[in-house]
């Protein structure tokens, strides 16, 4: 019995074995299978994961290849700016010292009558006249001159600083007519700066 | 005399002048050394309120004002069709032509060419006895427009003692001389009429005639009638221009007024550069030559905008004097309101609600006014119509404000434009519940006529399947759809299907942009017959299921854009499919129960 | 002869942002006036109202510090200008267009008046060329074309600077390649929200062919009617005689239509609503105008404001006369943000007016039209079946309502939602589209044309 037992015991064993055998293979079989697939999979992921990094690695690169290039053709315009100031200014700090050469000119004593003139019609009431000190006796004939023309008084008064032409104001001071060269060079120095820097720039 | 004063006073396009007793009330005057055009708006003793109608930058106290001694006036005669004019009837071309893209100030420019020859044919000979408004001739203006040349509503008539036989004349030519009271007058093409003055007609008629836009909701629904009035207000988004458009386009007038008050520039652009190549879906001819445009954009000046409206109306109803149907849409008549508000708070008068002047009800019932059908003065007899269709743009959507209050109350058709329905892109988004047409009863005869005798009755039925989804949604809002009998919920499927095959019509699809009286009619037919239909097979006990998942139902709603006009019998078999699949369904569910 | 300008000194009253001088004999409407404190401090104003001896002179540095004892204005005899030329690009300015970069005066090739001139519609071109920006909701279903003029409706605390700033660096003409000159108006904004935007364009290495003009949230608030002007006048001039196409980008205009309010009132004029005056809606139009194309002049002024809406209300007469005007709105919701969707732009209120004209067969692709059609449709019917759901519960829907909430899902993540530096192609766009679309029954795309559905639609499976 023990005997019989025993065989049948041990086909039983050997029957189970087995069947665990298979199970056990074909269960390593399938892991296998899905650690390739699974590799498989991250494979592909890892490389899209790789490519993006790269991607965008240099696409930062480019990002910052353009940033770099853009950034230094700016600065070098904005130096080509400053220089154009630069020039600018000097020609007119040169053209300004040269004023009072251009007192002598006949033309000075129209452009000073002219100015005088401008300023009596604006202001229509009692006015002063102010000037620099070396204008101060053209000034008094032209005023002489032109009193005739308006029917309020045209007085002269104390000297100013500035490069040459005058100031207007009604005798109360509620109208002020600022002609002298230096407000007028002040207002057209945008519209010099063109021409200068035109000279300058090809 | 004429007066000449010197400006006082600028603020804006509000001016004030003095030594102006010589001046009349609205007289046109020129305004400062570059000649700004205005018009006198109020006189206290000799200082003038003037409107400026160009940009008063740069003007300054002291310079001159000269009077014209006529009201702001637009010229009448051939060369206006197809031309696109300022405020103040400049024509938009020619002032480029003499100040480039942007616009410049103090142009004098003629709103015709006077030179241009037209054929002129008479139709009085010498020794007839003519009244005031009495056609002397005719000439082609364009393919689409004969137009008449008339005696002036206020000429004096009389007999003809000369007239020009058939030939070439340019505008400045007398073209008849007449003699009335043993004084003789010359006669030309062309005559000015002041703006402000409405064109009188010897007769008013009654509107029975529907004016058909191809636009569904409008011509089904909510119909307007020729001579009519309409307004269509919505907040921003919610298609006003559009639909405004789509009527210039496709509505059977015989001219159309544009009147831009206000509005986009390029919304004028898109006008110019798309008319010309759209044809009129009933002469085959270009929708250009039988429009004029009136352009007083958002950033032109704002007085010439308070203008605008007037030019418009007043060559609609010269057209109209002719004997033809004129629409004239005016978009935005808030715009031109603003523009009244504008200049009474520059003139610091009192106002009324929201700043608007206490006018303003006035004004706006004195334009619509302007609409009608009826026989113009003079012979032969011709019958035409202006209908008025004003876009309002109430600020905040708020339909209480007053130029949608005030407008209410002078129009008898009312499309409401619904922010909700514009938001899910349901266009024209012209609701169904607030909307409402005066027109329906005077023009059913039309349709019954012209149409089909079922119309009155298919449109009732359809209405009525709207209004009561509007009541199931309510409930549906609070409990689900599943809380609804069958019968219910078939009326919201079948609403649905009106709302998307009949209601919904997009204006930029080649098919569906335009959609005549009878495919609107077979449309409405699909819809209300499957409804019928439906409501038959509920009742032999076929499930709701079952007729929700009918195939058919998607190519219905489809058949707006996927049938054109020339297959429209496609729509019959349509319904001859569907009334099919219907016994289908009953003959299966009664085999299954005997099986 | 150069005008030096008459001065008065006069000053009878100031109030506000006014200042009123009397004994004016030669003034004129509009002009520009230089105003001098008795410490000889400049300041620029303009003439609101004049006659009768009196001007009434709107300051935009604002008044603060002016006494009516020793204050000089002085008449320019000439309306505001500003100097243009190309050497404008690359540079920083002030809300007047004064420098503050470090860099001199720019050489103007020529002065203009800010105010500039209306284009005469008959000589404006219809705008219809796309706009690819690289963002799918403005791409699909918002297109912008050259010459539009498209804003921002945002909220306090939203990205509205992050999304313009995107569309700036990213926006490109398909096949033309050819970039944008960015001409961007700070008003009213704070030095971090300017700073951001210089960044990014810098980085993006677009700031050479760019103009900024900054008017901080601490710069005065009268200036702020000028900014806008001043960037409109360099824009038109890049645009119409250097033939370039401009992207113009305006922040805040809540804050200028704030200043607007405050000259009102200081004149007690009658006002409108919420206080603002009642001509609101032109002055705004003659700012939003200056956006379009010009026939026969290759450049394009395509313009981005951008405001925010007090208290999120779109019927705020800000927001609601500016959709007026306008052709059309992007509208950023408050919810989408919360729920860290980004860009946050609520489709249902957001249109694009000129959109029908710039897509398309031959421009876009045949059925771009429709797609966008067709996802507003279904975007607004889900958004009522999640209202629904919220009420009965998903039990109480049925299942084609089920189909819409996931369609609502799937919108939001796979075609809405998309990263701050990702710039997708049309061809991307719309593939997400139909990607989301296919995720409904093919009877519910009623909006599209069965040859589309057929080439397009991906059945599920």
């Amino acid at each position: 019995m023990a005997h019989v037992n025993d065989n049948v015991l041990e086909s039983i064993v050997n029957k189970v074995v087995s069947q665990v055998e298979s199970d056990l293979i074909a269960q390593i079989e399938s892991s296998y299978a899905q650690s390739l697939e699974r590799l498989m999979a991250s494979k592909a992921s890892l490389e899209s994961e790789y490519s993006k990094i790269v991607e965008s690695a240099s696409k930062q690169a480019e990002n910052l290849k353009r940033q770099m290039v853009e950034s230094s053709r700016l600065a070098v315009r904005n130096k080509q700016l400053l220089l154009i100031e630069e020039a600018v200014n000097n020609v007119l700090k040169d053209a300004i010292s040269r004023i009072d050469g251009v007192r002598a000119d006949e033309r000075y004593e129209t452009m000073m009558r002219r100015l005088i003139e401008s300023a009596l019609d604006a202001i229509g009431t009692d006015a002063v006249i102010e000037c620099n000190d070396k204008d101060r006796d053209m000034v008094d004939r032209i005023a002489l001159e032109l009193q005739h023309k308006y029917n309020f008084s045209i007085e002269i008064g104390d000297s100013i600083d500035c490069l040459g032409g005058i100031r207007a104001r009604s005798k109360d001071g509620s109208i002020i007519l600022d002609n002298t060269l230096d407000s007028r060079i002040e207002r057209l120095k945008p519209i010099l700066k063109k021409d200068i820097a035109r000279l300058f720039m090809v | 005399m004429v007066a000449r004063g010197r400006i006082i006073w600028i603020s804006g396009p509000a001016v004030k002048a003095d030594g102006m007793s010589e001046a009349k009330m609205y007289e046109t005057v020129y305004v400062g050394e570059s000649r700004l055009i205005g018009e006198v708006i109020r006189l206290t003793g000799d200082t003038a309120f003037i409107q400026v109608y160009e940009s008063t930058s740069g003007l300054r106290p002291g310079e001159p004002v000269i009077g014209t001694g006529n009201p702001l006036s637009v010229l009448l005669g051939p060369g206006m069709i197809g031309r696109i004019y300022d405020g103040i009837q400049r024509p938009l071309d020619d002032i480029a032509k003499s100040s480039g893209a942007f616009i410049s100030r103090g142009i004098a420019v003629d709103p015709v060419d006077k030179k241009k020859r037209y054929r002129f044919t008479p139709t009085v000979k010498v020794g007839d006895e003519l009244s005031a408004g009495s056609k002397l001739g005719e000439v082609d203006e364009t393919p689409l427009i004969k137009h008449h040349i008339m005696l002036p509503p206020d000429s004096p008539g009389g007999r003809v003692v000369a007239v020009e036989k058939e030939g070439d004349y340019d505008l400045e030519h007398p073209i008849a001389t007449l003699e009335k009271d043993g004084r003789r007058y010359e006669a030309k093409m062309y005559h000015y009429w002041p703006v402000r003055r409405p064109r009188p007609l010897k007769e008013k008629l009654d509107p029975e005639i529907p004016l058909i836009t191809g636009q569904r909701v409008i011509d089904t629904l909510f119909p307007v009638a020729k001579g009519g009035t309409a307004a269509i207000p919505g907040g921003f988004g919610t298609g006003k221009t559009v639909t405004m458009h789509q009527i210039a386009k496709w509505a059977d007038a015989q001219v159309v007024i544009y009147i831009g008050c206000g509005e986009r520039g390029n919304e004028m652009t898109e006008v110019l550069v798309e008319f010309p190549h759209l044809t009129d879906p009933r002469s085959g001819r270009p929708l250009m030559e039988r429009t004029v445009l009136v352009a007083n954009t958002s950033n032109m000046p704002v007085a010439a905008r308070e203008a605008s409206i007037y030019t418009g109306v007043t060559m609609g109803e010269y057209y109209r004097d002719m004997g033809y149907d004129v629409v004239l849409v005016a978009d935005s008549t808030s715009r031109w309101a603003e523009a009244l508000r504008e200049m009474s708070g520059r003139l610091e008068e009192m106002p009324a609600e929201e700043g608007y002047p206490s006018y303003l009800a006035s004004r706006l019932a004195e334009f619509y006014e302007r609409a009608g059908r009826g026989i113009a003065l003079g012979t032969p007899e011709r019958i035409g119509s202006v209908t008025l269709i004003g876009a309002v743009s109430p600020s905040g959507a708020d339909f209480t404000e007053p130029v949608t209050t005030h407008t209410i109350r002078f129009i008898k058709t009312f499309w409401g434009l619904d922010t909700r329905l514009a938001y899910s892109r349901h266009y024209p988004a012209i609701n169904w519940m607030i909307s409402y047409s005066g027109y329906v009863d005077s023009i059913a005869k039309w349709w019954m006529k012209s149409v089909s005798e079922e119309w009155f009755k298919l449109r009732e039925e359809g209405y009525y399947i709207l209004q009561r989804e509007d009541t199931l949604k309510e409930i549906v809002r609070l409990l689900g759809p599943e809380a609804l009998p069958d019968e219910e919920k078939l009326v919201l499927e079948v609403a649905r299907m009106i709302k998307i095959g009949i209601l919904q019509q997009a204006a930029f699809d080649k098919i569906d942009t335009y959609c005549s009286p009878t495919k609107q009619f077979k449309l409405l037919k699909l819809m209300v017959g499957f409804y019928r239909e439906a409501q038959k097979a509920l009742k032999a006990g076929i499930s709701l299921a079952d007729i929700r998942s009918m195939q058919i139902i998607t190519r219905m709603i489809k058949a707006k854009f996927e049938i054109s006009e020339e297959e429209i019998s496609k729509i019959d078999a349509l319904y001859d499919e569907m009334i099919g699949e219907f016994k289908a369904l009953t003959t299966r569910e009664v085999k299954q129960v005997v099986g | 002869m150069v005008e030096v300008g008459v001065e008065y000194t006069r000053v009878s009253e100031i109030r506000g942002p006014l200042l009123i001088v009397e004994g004016v004999s030669r003034a004129s409407f509009d002009e520009l006036v230089e105003i001098e404190t008795i410490d000889g401090i400049k300041r620029l104003g303009k003439v609101l109202e004049v006659g009768q001896g009196k001007a009434v002179i709107q300051v935009f540095e604002g008044t603060t510090g002016l006494s009516v004892k020793g204050t000089r204005a002085r008449f320019l005899g000439k309306t505001m200008e500003v100097p243009v030329s190309q050497e404008l690009l690359g540079r920083i300015f002030d809300g007047l267009g004064r420098p503050i970069d470090g860099l001199p005066e720019p050489i103007a090739e020529e002065f203009r008046d800010v105010n500039g001139a209306p284009i005469n519609p008959e000589r404006r071109e219809y705008p219809r060329d796309f706009i690819q920006t690289g963002v799918s909701v403005i791409d699909g279903m918002l297109t912008l074309v050259r010459g539009q003029k498209l804003p921002i409706f945002s909220g306090s605390g939203m990205p509205h600077n992050i999304l313009a700033a995107q569309i700036a660096r990213q926006a490109t003409v398909v096949g033309s390649g050819e970039e944008f000159a960015v001409v961007f108006a700070a008003i009213g904004v704070q030095y971090s929200e300017a700073q951001y935007f210089k960044r990014s364009l810098e980085e993006s290495g677009a700031l050479r062919r760019s103009t900024l003009f900054l008017n901080l949230a601490d710069d005065p608030a009268i200036e702020r009617i000028i900014t806008p002007r001043v960037a409109l006048t360099v824009a038109e001039y890049l645009a119409f005689d250097l033939n370039m196409h401009v992207l113009v980008i305006l922040t805040d205009m809540t804050n200028y239509a704030e200043a607007l309010r405050e000259i009102s009132a200081a004149r007690e004029e009658v006002p409108g609503r919420k206080g603002y005056p009642g001509y609101l809606y032109t002055d705004l139009a003659t700012i939003y105008e200056r956006a379009g194309r010009i026939k026969n002049v290759k450049g394009s002024i395509t313009q981005m404001p951008i405001l925010s809406m007090p208290a999120d209300d779109i019927t705020h007469p800000i927001p609601d006369l500016t959709g007026y005007i306008t052709e059309g709105q992007i509208v950023l919701s408050r919810d989408l943000f919360r729920r860290d969707i980004y860009p946050p732009v609520g489709v249902l209120m957001s249109l694009s007016r000129l959109m029908k004209d710039g897509v398309g067969e031959g421009k876009t692709r045949a059925d771009h039209m429709e797609v966008s059609n067709q996802l507003y449709d279904a975007y607004a019917r889900a958004q009522e079946v999640r209202a629904l759901s919220e009420i009965v519960g998903k039990a109480g829907l049925t299942g084609v309502d089920l189909k819409y909430l996931d369609f609502g899902d799937a919108f939001e993540q796979h075609f809405l939602k998309q990263a701050v530096d990702e710039n997708r192609t049309l061809e991307e766009t719309l593939r997400r589209a139909w990607d989301v679309l296919s995720t409904l029954p093919e009877g519910e795309l009623t909006k599209i044309k069965e040859v589309h559905i057929k080439k397009y639609y991906k059945a599920r499976g």
